[in-house]
C-alpha cells in the first residue's frame, strides 16, 4: 500500500469530499457560530455583542432544564439502543425463517413521517386519552397511571423510548452489515470449541465488531443531540418549555422568538457538548489508531531511553 | 497506472462544472410571457385553495377580470416556512411583490427598508381608505404605512347552545360578569362537560379569547410603555387579569388535555360536542356552521368589576398585515398592476366573496352581508351590533416576536397551573429585557 | 446447532419486537381509511368503512407523479456525487499510508464533525451559499444533501475499510495493480454490504428531508415528497386523513426499496467473499 500512497493521489482523492463538505457544512457552521456572537433577528445587519448570548445562557433556567432533559434522553437512549440493537442484530442475523421480513418491518418506524409519529405516540402516551393509562385503568392498576407526556418530569424518559423505537431499525441495519463481515471460519471454530452463545458473543463477536460498535455509538450520541421532530410532534416542548431539549429550545428561540443570535449560541453549545461526548467515548472505548500509535511510540521511546542509559 | 485515475478526476470535475452551469441556466427569467404583468403573492399556507379559500377565490376573480393583463401567482408555504422564507428572500432581494407577514415581524421589515410606504396609495385611493375605516392604523409606525390588514379578525368565545341547554345553564350575554362566568363554568363542569376546550401544543397563538381579558384591563393604554421598557408587565392590573385566568383554572374550566393537544384537536372537541365553549375567531365559522348549525353562539367574554378600564370593548381587529416589497416601486408596470390588485382586494366585490366565505374583510361596505345559514358569522354580527369600539390591534399583535412568545407561554402556564400570575408576567418582563 | 428450546425463544423475541414496532404502522394503515374527524375523535376504533376517499383526496391535492420524479432525480444526483466523493476520501483515510498518523485521524475527525450539527442551524447559511453560487431549485438541494451525507458515509466507510485485511492491498500491489484497479476491482466488490447500507440511509434521508426542501424550493413543480404533508395542515385547518394517506404513499416505496437493498447486503457479502 505504501507504494500507492503518493501525496498526489491522496490530495486528488480527498479533494472532492473536502470541497463539498467545506462549502456546505464547515463554512455554514462557521457562519452560524459567528451569528452566535451577535444580536440578530434574521433581518438586517447583525449587531456584534461579544459573549453576551453565552453569558445569558448561564442564568437562563430554560437552558438548564433543556440541558437536563437532553442528558436524560441521552443516557437512556444510549444504553437501550446500543445494547438492544446489538442483541437484536445478532438474533436477526441467524438464519431463521422470516428474519428478512422482520428486518424490513423493524426498520419501518424510521421512515414514518414525523407528524404521524406524533399522532401515534400521543395516543399511546397521553395521560388522559392515551392507551397506556387506558390499559392501566382497565386492569385495575389505576395507581400506576402517570403523566407520561404533558407533565413536568416524565416527558424526557418517554421521548427517549419513542426515539429508541424510531432508531432501532437503523442501528440494527448497521450492526447486521457488520456481522456479515465476520469470517465464517472463526464462528465455526468457536462452535467446534464448544463455546456457547453467550461466550461466543462476548469473546468473539464483540471484540471483532469493535469499530462497528463505535460507529453505532457515535451515531447514537450525535443523534440524540439532534432529536427534534419527535419532541416537536409529541409535546411541542411543552408544557411551558418544560420538555424542551437543547435543539428544540434553540429552534424555538431562533425562529419563534426571532432571536437568531441567541438561538445560534444555544445551537453552538449543543454542538460542542455533543462533540465532547463523542470525544470522551473515543478516548475511553474507541479503537483509535492515533492512540495505538502514540502508545507504540511511547514504548519505543522508553526502550530508546533505556538503551541510551545503557550505552 | 495514473491515467485512469486522472480520467476519473477529469470526469468528476467536468460533471461538477456542467452541473453548476446547468444550475445557473436553470434560474428562469421572470415576466417574459407576453405583456401579462405577474404579481407574486407570498402566502402563509401551502395550499391556498383549501387553507385560505377566501383569498384564493379573490385572486381567482382578479385573474379572471384582468386576464391577459395582470396575473397574481401564489408563492405558498406553511406559516413557519413562510416566515423563514420571507427573511431569507428579504436578504437576497427576491421577496414576493406582496406578502402576508406576522404582525410581530412586520415592523422589523419596515425598519430595515424592505417595505413600501403605502400612505401614497391610500391617499390616491380615497375610497379604499374610507372603506378600511382606520383598520390600517395598526400598521403605521408613525413614519410610514408599512402594511394593510389582510383581513379582519373577530375573536372571542363560541359556545354550543345545546350543551348549555342540557346543562340548564343560561347563555352568556354582553353583561355577563366574571363571577357569573366562573359559576357558569362550575355548572357546566358539574353537568359533565368540558367547559372550555383549549390546546397548547405548538399552538400558543390559540389564546384569542384572552385578548378580550387583556383589553378589559386597559392593555390599549399601557402596552406602549411596557414595550419601551418604561413599565413592567408585572403590574397590578395585569396581575389581576392573570388571576382571573387562574381562577378559571381553579374552577376546572379547561380541558384535561391542554398540554398534549393542539388547537386543531381542541377545535375538534368543540365541533364534536365534547366541550361547551371554544375561543377562536371568524376563520372557524364555516366549520361550525357545518357541524353545529344554529346551535352556535358567540360571546366576547366576561366583564370585570375590579378595574377602571373600559369594559365595553369588542374585539374586531385587523389580522396580520399584507405588505408590499419596496422593490415594486422601481418597476412602473408592476406598481400599476399592484395598485389594481389592492383596489380589487379591498373593493366591494372582494368583500362580497369574503363574507360568503364567512371571513370578515378588512373593509367596511354597508351593502355586503352574510346569508341566513351562516349561523356562526351571524352570531358575531349580532354582538357587533352593540356598537362597542375595538382596540386598534389585538393585544397579542402589539408585541415583538420574543415578548409575544412569552405572552403565549405565560397564559398557557397559568391555564395549566405551572406559573402563578406574577411569575407568568415576570417571564414577559424577562423577554422584554433580552 | 441451536437447540430447539433456544430457537423457540428466539422466535418469540423476534416476533414480539416486530409486532411492537409494526403495530403503529398497521394502525396508520387503518387510520388512512377514516375521516379527519374520526381520527381525532376516536383514533383507536376500526374505520366505519373501507373507503379510499383520503387517498383520492391526497392524489387530487398532490401531483404525485411530479413529486416522485423530483425526489428521485434529487436522490440519484445527490447519491452519485456523495458516493463517489466519500468512497475516494474514505479509501484514502482508511487504506493509504500516512507518515504522520495524526493527519489521518485529523481528517477522519474533521469529516465526522458534521454528524453533530443539527440541520436547522445550517439553513440560513446554506441558503446564502446557494445564492452565492446561483444554485436554485433542485440544484439548491443536491449539493447540501450530498454534503450532509459526507459525515455519515465517512464514518461507515472508513470503519468498514479498516476491517478489510491489509493482505489484499499487498497482494494487489505485488500484481502491479494501480490505485484505480485496487479501488474499483478489489475494494469496491468487497464493500457491497456497507455500500448498500449507506445507499439505504442516504436515500431515506433525502426522501424525508423537509427543512432544506421547504426553504430552497419555490416552484410547486419542483417540490419533493416531504413537502406533501404541509398541503394538509394549514394555520387554521388540518386534514389528518390526507396527511396519513399521503404519508403512506410516501412510505411504501421506501419500504420496498429497503427490502430490496437489505437483501443486497446479504447477497453482496457472499459475492464479495468469493472474490476475496
Amino acid at each position: 500500500m505504501y507504494w500507492l500512497s503518493k501525496t498526489r493521489y491522496k490530495v486528488g482523492l480527498l479533494l472532492p469530499s473536502i470541497l463539498l463538505y467545506s462549502v456546505f457544512i464547515i463554512i455554514p457552521i462557521g457562519m452560524a457560530v459567528r451569528y452566535s456572537f451577535t444580536k440578530y433577528s434574521g433581518l438586517g445587519r447583525p449587531e456584534f455583542t461579544g459573549f453576551s448570548n453565552y453569558i445569558r445562557m448561564f442564568s437562563d433556567e430554560l437552558f438548564w432544564s433543556s440541558f437536563k432533559n437532553t442528558m436524560i434522553m441521552f443516557v437512556l437512549a444510549f444504553v437501550l439502543l446500543l445494547v438492544l440493537s446489538f442483541l437484536i442484530a445478532v438474533l436477526l442475523n441467524k438464519k431463521l425463517k422470516g428474519s428478512d421480513l422482520s428486518k424490513a418491518l423493524i426498520f419501518s418506524p424510521a421512515i414514518i413521517a414525523p407528524i404521524i409519529v406524533g399522532i401515534i405516540w400521543v395516543y399511546i402516551l397521553d395521560p388522559n386519552v392515551g392507551i397506556i393509562n387506558g390499559i392501566l385503568d382497565a386492569v385495575g392498576a389505576s395507581d400506576l397511571k402517570q403523566e407520561w407526556i404533558g407533565g413536568a418530569t416524565l416527558t424526557p424518559y418517554s421521548l427517549a423510548i419513542v426515539y429508541f423505537w424510531q432508531q432501532l431499525g437503523y442501528l440494527v441495519t448497521i450492526f447486521i452489515a457488520g456481522l456479515k463481515m465476520l469470517p465464517e471460519e472463526v464462528m465455526e471454530a468457536a462452535i467446534i470449541d464448544g463455546a456457547n452463545e453467550r461466550q461466543k458473543i462476548i469473546r468473539i463477536i464483540i471484540p471483532m465488531m469493535k469499530s462497528n460498535i463505535s460507529t453505532v455509538a457515535i451515531l447514537i450520541i450525535t443523534g440524540v443531540f439532534k432529536i427534534f421532530e419527535i419532541v416537536q410532534q409529541t409535546t411541542g416542548g411543552g408544557p411551558n418549555h418544560l420538555s424542551e431539549t437543547l435543539v428544540t429550545y434553540s429552534y424555538t428561540m431562533t425562529f419563534d422568538s426571532g432571536d437568531y443570535g441567541y438561538g445560534m449560541s444555544l445551537a453552538t453549545v449543543t454542538f460542542i457538548i455533543s462533540l465532547i461526548i463523542v470525544g470522551l467515548y473515543s478516548l475511553f472505548f474507541g479503537d483509535n489508531d492515533a492512540k495505538k500509535e502514540a502508545r507504540r511510540k511511547r514504548k519505543e521511546e522508553k526502550m530508546l531511553k533505556k538503551g541510551g542509559v545503557q550505552a | 497506472m495514473k491515467k485512469p485515475l486522472r480520467k476519473v478526476m477529469a470526469a468528476a470535475l467536468a460533471l461538477t462544472l456542467i452541473m453548476s452551469l446547468l444550475a445557473g441556466c436553470g434560474s428562469k427569467d421572470e415576466g417574459t410571457s407576453g405583456d401579462v404583468v405577474t404579481i407574486k403573492f407570498g402566502i402563509h399556507v401551502a395550499n391556498p385553495e383549501e387553507q385560505e379559500n377566501v383569498t384564493y377565490q379573490i385572486v381567482q376573480a382578479f385573474n379572471e377580470k384582468f386576464e391577459g393583463q395582470y396575473a397574481v401567482e401564489f408563492e405558498a408555504s406553511d406559516t413557519e416556512t413562510h416566515s423563514k422564507n420571507m427573511k431569507l428572500e428579504a436578504e437576497d432581494g427576491t421577496l414576493p411583490d406582496i406578502f402576508w407577514i406576522d404582525a410581530s415581524e412586520a415592523p422589523d421589515y419596515a425598519a430595515n427598508g424592505y417595505l413600501l410606504d403605502l400612505s401614497g396609495y391610500l391617499e390616491e385611493n380615497a375610497d379604499i381608505d374610507t372603506a378600511l375605516n382606520g383598520m390600517e392604523n395598526a400598521f403605521n409606525n408613525g413614519e410610514m404605512q408599512y402594511g394593510v390588514p389582510y383581513q379582519c379578525n373577530v375573536q372571542g368565545f363560541f359556545y354550543n347552545k345545546e350543551i348549555f341547554d342540557s346543562a340548564n345553564v343560561a347563555y352568556p350575554t354582553d353583561d355577563t360578569t366574571y363571577e357569573e362566568f366562573v359559576q357558569m363554568v362550575k355548572d357546566l363542569k358539574a353537568a359533565g362537560t368540558t367547559p372550555i376546550s383549549i390546546g397548547s401544543k405548538n399552538s400558543g397563538f390559540a389564546m384569542w379569547e384572552f385578548n378580550e381579558f387583556l383589553a378589559r384591563y386597559g392593555w390599549e393604554d399601557m402596552y406602549k410603555d411596557m414595550a419601551d421598557g418604561n413599565a413592567k408587565y408585572n403590574n397590578d392590573e395585569l396581575v389581576k387579569c392573570f388571576e382571573k385566568i387562574d381562577g378559571l383554572r381553579e374552577a376546572g374550566a379547561f380541558s384535561d388535555t391542554v398540554a398534549t393537544s393542539e388547537y386543531f384537536d381542541a377545535k375538534q372537541a368543540f365541533i364534536d360536542g365534547n366541550a361547551a365553549m371554544f375561543g377562536t375567531g371568524q376563520w372557524d365559522c364555516a366549520a361550525f356552521d357545518e357541524a353545529l348549525g344554529d346551535k352556535v353562539g358567540f360571546w366576547w367574554g366576561p366583564k370585570f368589576a375590579d378595574t377602571d378600564a373600559n369594559q365595553d370593548i369588542a374585539m374586531k381587529v385587523p389580522s396580520a398585515p399584507l405588505v408590499v416589497s419596496a422593490a415594486v416601486a422601481e418597476d412602473e408596470a408592476k406598481m400599476a398592476a399592484l395598485t389594481e390588485f389592492l383596489n380589487f382586494y379591498y373593493g366591494e366585490e372582494a368583500a362580497g366573496i369574503s363574507f360568503a366565505g364567512s371571513i370578515f374583510p378588512a373593509t367596511n361596505y354597508s351593502d355586503v352581508a352574510a346569508t341566513d345559514t351562516q349561523y356562526a358569522m351571524n352570531s358575531m354580527i349580532e354582538v357587533l351590533g352593540s356598537g362597542w369600539g375595538s382596540p386598534a390591534a389585538a393585544p397579542d399583535q402589539t408585541l415583538n416576536a420574543a415578548v409575544q412568545e412569552a405572552l403565549y407561554d405565560s397564559i398557557f402556564g397559568v391555564i395549566q397551573g405551572n406559573y402563578s400570575p406574577s411569575q407568568a408576567l415576570d417571564k414577559m418582563d424577562a423577554a422584554q429585557a433580552n | 446447532m441451536i437447540s430447539k428450546k433456544n430457537k423457540t425463544f428466539m422466535y418469540i423475541v423476534i416476533i414480539g419486537i416486530t409486532l411492537m414496532v409494526v403495530f403503529p404502522l398497521l394502525w396508520m394503515v387503518l387510520l388512512s381509511f377514516k375521516t379527519s374527524g374520526e381520527i381525532m375523535a376516536s383514533p383507536l376504533s376500526l374505520p366505519k368503512s373501507f373507503n379510499f376517499d383520503n387517498f383520492r383526496h391526497a392524489m387530487d391535492v398532490l401531483d404525485f407523479v411530479s413529486l416522485y420524479k423530483n425526489t428521485a432525480v434529487v436522490c440519484v444526483l445527490a447519491l452519485a456525487i456523495e458516493l463517489v466523493c466519500t468512497f475516494f476520501s474514505s479509501f484514502v483515510i482508511a487504506r493509504m499510508y500516512f507518515k504522520n498518523k495524526r493527519i489521518q485521524t485529523g481528517l477522519f475527525s474533521f469529516f465526522i464533525l458534521g454528524l453533530a450539527v443539527s440541520p436547522f442551524i445550517l439553513l440560513f447559511p446554506v441558503y446564502k451559499i446557494n445564492v452565492f453560487f446561483h444554485l436554485t431549485g433542485i440544484w439548491g438541494l443536491i449539493f447540501p444533501y450530498a454534503a450532509s451525507s459526507v459525515a455519515f458515509n465517512t464514518l461507515l466507510l472508513v470503519n468498514y475499510f479498516k476491517q478489510l485485511p491489509t493482505e489484499i492491498d499487498e497482494a494487489a500491489v505485488m500484481d502491479g495493480c494501480s490505485v484505480w484497479t485496487l479501488m474499483f476491482k478489489v475494494i469496491l466488490p468487497m464493500s457491497k454490504p456497507v455500500l448498500a447500507t449507506i445507499i439505504i440511509f442516504n436515500v431515506l434521508y433525502i426522501w424525508n428531508e423537509f427543512p432544506y426542501a421547504s426553504v430552497m424550493l419555490r416552484d410547486v413543480s419542483e417540490y419533493t415528497l416531504s413537502m406533501g404533508a404541509s398541503f394538509f395542515k394549514g394555520t387554521y385547518t388540518v386534514d389528518y386523513g390526507g396527511i396519513v394517506a399521503s404519508s403512506l404513499m410516501i412510505i411504501v416505496p421506501e419500504l420496498i426499496f429497503y427490502g430490496f437493498f437489505q437483501k443486497n447486503i446479504v447477497e453482496g457479502m457472499t459475492a464479495g467473499a468469493v472474490k476475496g
